[in-house]
């Protein structure tokens, strides 16, 4: 009995020497920590992520040939309904590059894209977040926009040497400026990440919404990003109005959810946008060149 | 046991007896007042404690609205609410930093000197430091240069948004805020869109500086960004003296008091500062624009946070009110003013109007100097104040200056002539380069006199002679009524027009000018104890000078009734597209068809050829007289130019009044100075003029 009870007094005081110890401990020597564990960490989000690929090849090197004929002949539709649209975006793209030439405006190459596969998803209630197999050595950098196609997919948070965390869209450390469709004075609103109920869809905040805006019939209103905070390029999908807006505590303004354009946890694959020039605000994150 | 067994119980005696009972009566009584007392609060006072505590544990949230639009005749925006994003520090979460400091500061005071340390200063300090921290972090984001010179900073450059002395914390705010609202956070920047007050952005410049804050600053932190709605007016001062400007309210709306939860004078309240009309249309249609207050109720915690909202109902935005003014005809009578300059360069005062002739409706009224509303919309400072104050700029010199009418009175003279039969369209007159009066000789301007002047030739040169024989021939009282006909001392603008029906009387302007027009006669002149009247006044009258005064509004108006051949125009700055055209009070003028053509001639002929030549439009017959008076600034003699009329000169749809107050020498004249704002206006108006952007000023 004597003895157990010095057995679990003992476990109880190693407990709060380490706590203490951790507490006590320089942020330095922490910070270490944390990234030495995410380091030893990586080569498993790495594997976990090949596995799914791999399962993914053989699920697909697995079907019939019937169906590949199927699936084969439907992607040559999809293909030819796409050639005519190229064809039509072409003539935009050659006006676009004709004015530009005449106006004399130079677009500046801002970002520079480097694609990333998704290694995991975390899809707890409160952090929406996904990890990618490319890090600092691939040359990403905290802060810099994810995208897929035309949508926004959210923003990197943390950047280790071979994987970094994304903040997608939905979680509630995630927040940029958008314009909504229908809006002809081009008004910014605001979007917020918000924590999911348990077992609900993750959705985003839309606020800031002004009072005289008017749904556009029919369809749902479009979200896109202004350009206008020097972080997402402009006219970036980030999703759609929910059902629609709604008056909100303020009272002045209207408020509204945000449903993502795409499945954010099915994604396979994503673009990280990294400024070319560092941003004021990836200065504040990294505290090292503030004046 | 010895002990026990020694004990025995006594019989109780009477005298006990009698003391058990008063003791058991005494706690009766104690029990029955207990009793009685619960009975009392649950039955009797149950509804009225109950109300109590709901009230205590409960507060209403008063939500203002947002006040409605105000647009131009054509639909533009000319008021509008927009979002204010602002930057605030949860004081609270910083109370660690703030001790940290503190302590550093603390260790180096105590160092650096060995007497008794100001703790109270090092704390203070301590707050500041870390606040400033914040804001330097705010100002790093939020300015556009700091992404050219991230990789290389330059300590103290310039933004395009604030000089760096307008990025310090505010000792003094601070401590106000520490004394009166710790609970609530403190404010770093009040407006992102336009960090630094009285210097606007450049366009764009403030929305990038909000969207540069919340993508690039953090999210988590004691840095809040809070946003709510602030009154903007997107043409800055262009029209500022009719749209006027708000100020804070913090009244309860009348609609608010009809809920019965806020009727409970012991519920907490928390109202947000709304906004109420200061001055203009946002002050005479403020029950129009203010909307209904929304309310909400809610139960708080024992810490005084709010917990659950139990009811509530939204605010209700003011509605609409669109306006008669044409805003390219607006911003063009704007821009003309402001090119009539002052030897030292600065615009002089002056005033225009523009009115519809058939309905009354004002396409334009401007008045100089001006002020911009969107300085005023917040809190008014000092240094605002002082500045509008020190310009002059508060008066709407268009409806509430008060001046001698001039030259442009002698159609006034002309008219009661004829009226009074003394003189008639095709009379001739000797006019010489002066009329004696009594003993003293009233010259005419032309040195050498006009010779046989008739009506058509009086009105396009302007010839005094002539006026001062038919001004004397009718008399002061024909003078008098005549000017009285035309309405000229009474008051505009302060009752609705009659297509509005007789029941809707409001004032339009506030503060138009209604006392201090006069027209004068004998009577008056006794009141103000100057004396009989005499010839020489009316002489003077004749010509619009002596003791005239009235306002530009009057003599544009008085200029849309004679293109009507009509005495009254009810001016009005609703735009109504029903409105019928009907004045009230109007009755014709009075005169045959050939005495209207040869006013509407000589007024025509005074453009082509006479002294209004400067509003000379080719293609566009202008009906115009010009008017240079004389009046008294700062002692000393000056000119005020003046220039009514209408136009097309055979079809009448516009009249117009532009008037010019001279600097202290005698170099401005009607035609000259007030013609060519004349021109400009008119030009636009008819669409012939430089085309006028209708885009917002930045």
């Amino acid at each position: 009995m004597d003895q157990n009870r010095q057995g679990a007094r003992a476990s109880y005081v190693a407990l709060a020497v380490f706590v203490a110890g951790w507490i006590l401990l320089p942020s330095a020597v922490r910070r270490l920590n944390r990234e030495a564990f995410v380091e030893f960490q990586a080569p498993a989000l790495h594997l976990v992520g090949k596995s799914r690929d791999l399962a993914t090849f053989w699920e697909k090197k697995s079907r019939s040939s019937e169906e590949l004929v199927a699936a084969g002949r439907d992607l040559a539709r999809i293909n030819a309904a796409l050639e005519i649209k190229l064809k039509g975006m072409e003539d935009v793209r050659r006006e676009n590059t004709r004015l530009r030439e005449v106006t004399r405006y130079n677009v500046p190459a801002d970002y520079l894209s480097v694609v990333a596969r998704v290694a995991t998803r975390d899809s707890s209630s409160w952090w929406q977040r996904i990890v990618i197999r490319k890090g600092r050595n691939d040359g990403i950098r905290p802060g810099a926009p994810v995208v897929f196609g035309d949508t926004v997919v959210g923003r990197v948070t943390a950047v280790h040497l071979t994987t970094s965390e994304v903040d997608l869209v939905t979680s509630p450390g995630f927040r940029c400026t958008a314009y909504l469709e229908g809006d002809d004075q081009n008004r910014i609103v605001l979007i917020n990440g918000v924590a999911a109920n348990s077992l609900g869809t993750a959705k985003a905040r839309v606020s800031v919404i002004p009072y005289d805006y008017l749904l556009p019939a029919g369809t749902p209103a479009r979200v896109t990003t202004t350009g206008m905070g020097g972080v997402f390029p402009s006219g970036l999908t980030l999703g759609y109005l929910d059902g629609g807006a709604y008056a909100t505590q303020v009272g002045n303004f209207k408020e509204s959810l945000l449903v993502p354009s795409r499945d954010l946890y099915n994604l396979q694959e994503v673009s990280v946008l990294v400024p070319i020039i560092q941003t004021p605000g990836e200065a504040l994150m990294q505290g090292d060149q503030f004046q | 046991m010895r002990e026990r067994a020694d004990t025995k119980v006594l019989p109780s005696t009477p005298v006990e007896k009698l003391r058990l009972y008063a003791v058991f009566g005494l706690f009766s009584l104690g029990f029955l007042y207990v009793v009685g007392g619960l009975a009392y609060r649950q039955l009797i006072q149950a509804n009225d404690l109950k109300e109590q505590s709901d009230n205590q544990s409960r507060r209403i949230v008063l939500r203002p609205p947002a006040r409605g639009r105000i647009y131009d005749r054509n639909g533009f925006v000319l008021v509008d609410n927009r979002a204010r994003w602002s930057v605030k520090a949860d004081l609270a979460a910083l109370q660690k930093e703030f001790r940290s400091e503190y302590l550093r500061l603390l260790a180096a005071e105590r160092a650096r000197q060995a007497v008794q340390v100001d703790t109270e200063r090092v704390m203070e300090l301590a707050r500041v430091n870390v606040l400033q921290g914040w804001l330097n972090k705010v100002w790093f984001v939020i300015d556009e240069n700091q992404r050219k010179t991230v990789r290389k900073p330059a300590p103290g450059k310039s933004s395009p948004l604030a000089p760096p002395g307008e990025r310090k914390v505010n000792i003094e705010d601070l401590r106000k805020h520490l004394r009166e609202r710790r609970a609530l956070p403190f404010t770093l920047v009040a407006d992102l869109a336009f960090p630094v007050a009285n210097m606007p952005a450049g366009p764009d410049e403030g929305v990038k500086a909000v969207a540069r804050f919340i993508e690039q600053f953090p999210v988590e932190g004691p840095i809040r960004l809070e946003s709510d709605i602030i009154r903007t007016y997107p043409y800055g001062g262009m029209a500022a003296h009719v749209l006027g400007y708000v100020k804070d309210s913090e009244e309860l709306p009348p609609n608010v008091e009809d809920i019965a939860e806020v009727r409970s004078e012991s519920m907490q309240k928390l109202r947000q500062t709304g906004k109420t009309g200061a001055a203009g249309v946002e002050l005479s249609f403020d029950h129009v624009l203010k909307g209904l207050s929304g309310w909400e109720l809610w139960t708080k915690t024992s810490s005084g946070y709010n917990q659950t909202r139990l009811k509530y109902s939204e605010p209700v935005q003011g509605s609409n009110i669109p306006l008669s003014l044409d805003l390219r005809i607006q911003r063009k009578t704007e821009q003309a003013l402001a090119e009539i300059k002052d030897s030292q360069g600065v615009p002089l005062p002056a005033a225009a109007v523009m009115l519809d002739v058939q309905t009354g409706e004002i396409l334009a009224l401007a008045s100089q100097p001006t002020f911009d509303p969107n300085r005023l919309a917040g809190r008014i400072t000092i240094a605002d104040y002082d500045e509008v104050e020190k310009s002059g700029a508060w008066l709407n010199r268009a409806t509430q200056g008060l001046y001698p009418p001039g030259s442009t009175f002698k159609i006034v003279t002309a008219i009661a002539g004829m009226r009074k039969k003394v003189v008639d369209w095709d009379d001739i007159l000797e006019c010489g380069a002066f009329y004696r009066v009594g003993d003293r000789d009233f010259p005419e301007h032309e040195p050498v006199g006009y010779g046989d002047v008739d009506l058509d030739k009086m009105l396009a040169i302007s010839c005094n002679v002539w006026n001062y024989q038919v001004g004397l021939r009718a008399g002061p009282d024909a003078l008098a009524a005549e000017a009285r006909r035309f309405g000229l001392d009474t008051p505009l603008l302060e009752t609705a027009s009659s297509s509005d029906g007789p029941d809707a009387a409001y004032t339009e302007l506030p503060y138009a000018a209604s006392r201090g027009l006069v027209v004068p006669d004998r009577e008056y002149k006794l009141r103000i104890k100057a004396g009989p009247w005499h010839d020489g006044d009316t002489a003077n009258t004749s010509i619009g000078q002596g003791y005239l005064l009235t306002s530009p509004l009057h003599m544009a108006s008085f200029a849309a009734s004679l293109a009507r051949g009509e005495t009254r125009t009810v001016p009005t700055i609703i735009h109504d597209p029903a409105r019928d055209g009907r004045h009230r009070g109007s009755t014709p003028i009075g005169l045959n068809k050939a005495q209207l053509d040869a006013i509407r001639g000589g007024m025509v002929r005074c453009v082509e050829e006479g002294t209004g030549r400067s509003a000379h439009i080719q293609g566009l017959p202008i009906a115009a007289k010009t008017g240079t008076s004389e009046y008294f600034k700062k002692g000393e003699k000056a000119h005020l130019a003046w220039m009514i009329g209408y136009a097309p000169a055979d079809r009448p749809v516009v009249a117009f009044c532009v008037l010019v107050e001279g600097q202290l020498d005698t170099s401005t004249w009607g035609g000259k100075t007030a013609g060519p704002v004349v021109k400009q206006m008119l030009e636009t108006w008819a669409g012939t003029g430089e085309k006028q952007s209708t885009e917002p000023a930045r």
